[in-house]
């Protein structure tokens, strides 16, 4: 039942990611502030509930993405966000690690995740821009953004992940 | 044992994931039906969340803009006063052109090439990507759009469709316009007031500065700095005398035999509620 209403709440912030934040970014930043609130939650499903579910969610959300704003490139978003929620999963997944480590590991994450996306625009050559450019102009600023929304849901998300990943080996019992 | 398998099933991953992404970097024609279904339905449930939440926006703009209301009235109203004085010369010439148009033997097809029809379409979510500012609009390929076709604002072109599932299309702004990537698309354009001997391709942006980069512009063209950049609509798809934007400054292009332009776009590419798709009657040939 959990696990149902967090993917509910999850494609809710895809939603809002796309439709409410357009509004809230004030016009000199837009392209520069760029939400990517599924992702952080892809970082906590990893943090509390398993990388296997992180790797899920990330994969399934990355393409949603992708599809729905197909531009470019089919599959970018898919494969960094299942790779970054993997990776911090296969790091430290179900310790018990304080706050500021859970939001320093989201901020390298989302690092990660945003250098990732870069470099393989940059191979398909959808993008010229240089690391340095990309790095201040949209990587850094929204750096920040995700952080902000990493704080506010900090508590939440950790009380609905951990039952996301206890309800598992309940499920495979059944 | 258990290592080699992970190990084998994340690099048939990567593989996988690789081709895909190569396959859509291809010039597809069409969506496949996930595709459209996912594109609709995602599509017409941001609606509900983009419209009210530019309501609510507009709310806060409109109150701190209010004092910029009695200047904008007054500028309004010189404009009306010689929109006035244009229409009726405008009527005049228009009459005469149909008289020429019908004296001269003129096909219906040709008579009606410029007759656009304009569609308004209601912006529903901006995706959330530095790279890929793509938005999407409510009218499909139900409602007769099809790709690469203009959007434009009040102020000028936006960008132009890119991809079109039944209820919905993507956007792609013309922010996202990059010759050198692996299928470029490029806006043939040319200088108000000077449209017969202007030429130039619009063909990519600088996210730095903000402007557009128009090339292949020959040596002798009168192209200055100021003029106002519209698309010439040599080719099919695009309609003619859309503005795009203003020269700032121009340079001898990279070979020296052509020259190149920097121009401001016109049209503001954030915080869109709605915009126009611009149809262009559709030529006898490719007709369905």
């Amino acid at each position: 039942m959990r696990r149902r209403w967090v993917i509910l709440i999850m494609v809710l912030l895809f939603i809002l990611e796309g439709s409410l934040m357009p509004w809230l970014i004030p016009a000199n930043w837009a392209g520069r502030l760029v939400p990517q609130f599924t992702f952080v939650f892809v970082l906590y499903a990893s943090l509390y509930a398993g990388r296997h579910a992180a790797l899920m969610l990330g994969v399934s959300f990355g393409m949603l993405q992708d599809l729905v704003f197909y531009g470019h490139l089919i599959g970018v978003h898919a494969f960094a966000m299942g790779l970054c929620g993997y990776v911090v999963g296969l790091l430290l997944s179900f310790k018990r690690i304080p706050m500021l480590t859970v939001l320093s590991l989201i901020g390298m994450a989302c690092l990660l995740y945003d250098s990732i996306i870069y470099g393989m625009y940059r191979v398909f050559r959808v993008t010229h821009d240089t690391y340095v450019l990309a790095l201040m102009q949209h990587i850094l600023p929204s750096l920040f953004l995700q952080l902000a929304f990493a704080l506010a849901f900090y508590v939440p998300a950790r009380r609905w992940f951990s039952d996301f990943g206890q309800k598992k080996p309940l499920d495979d019992a059944v | 044992m258990m290592r080699n398998k992970r190990l084998f099933v994340l690099l048939i991953g990567l593989i996988l994931f690789i081709a895909v992404m190569g396959f859509s970097l291809s010039d597809r024609k069409d969506l496949t039906w996930p595709e459209k279904f996912l594109n609709d339905t995602v599509g017409y449930v941001q609606q509900w969340f983009y419209k009210p939440a530019g309501y609510v926006a507009g709310l806060f703009e409109d109150i701190r803009t209010m004092r910029e209301l009695y200047e904008e009235n007054a500028r309004l109203r010189t404009t009306v006063a010689s929109y006035a004085r244009d229409k009726s010369k405008y009527n005049r010439i228009e009459q005469e052109n149909a008289r020429l148009q019908a004296k001269l033997n003129f096909t219906e097809e040709q008579k009606n090439r410029n007759n656009y029809t304009y569609m308004i379409a209601q912006v529903v979510s901006v995706s959330p990507d530095a790279y890929n500012r793509t938005f999407k609009i409510n009218l499909g390929s139900r409602h007769g759009l099809k790709e690469n076709m203009a959007v434009v604002t009040e102020e000028g072109l936006i960008g132009m469709i890119s991809s079109v599932s039944p209820f919905t299309a993507n956007v792609m702004p013309i922010t996202e316009l990059d010759g050198q990537s692996v299928n470029p698309k490029f806006i043939s354009a040319t200088v108000e007031g000077k449209e017969e001997d202007s030429f130039g391709i619009i063909e990519s942006y600088n996210i730095e500065n903000g402007q557009l980069l128009m090339s292949k512009i020959a040596e002798e063209d009168p192209l200055t700095d100021g003029d106002v950049v519209i698309t010439s609509g040599l080719g099919d798809v695009f309609p003619v005398g859309i503005v795009v934007g203003t020269v700032t400054s121009h340079q001898v292009g990279d070979f020296g035999l052509t020259r190149t332009a920097f121009i401001d776009p016109a049209a503001e590419f954030d915080k869109l509620s709605e915009v126009l798709v611009v149809k262009v009657p559709e030529a006898a040939g490719d007709a369905e």
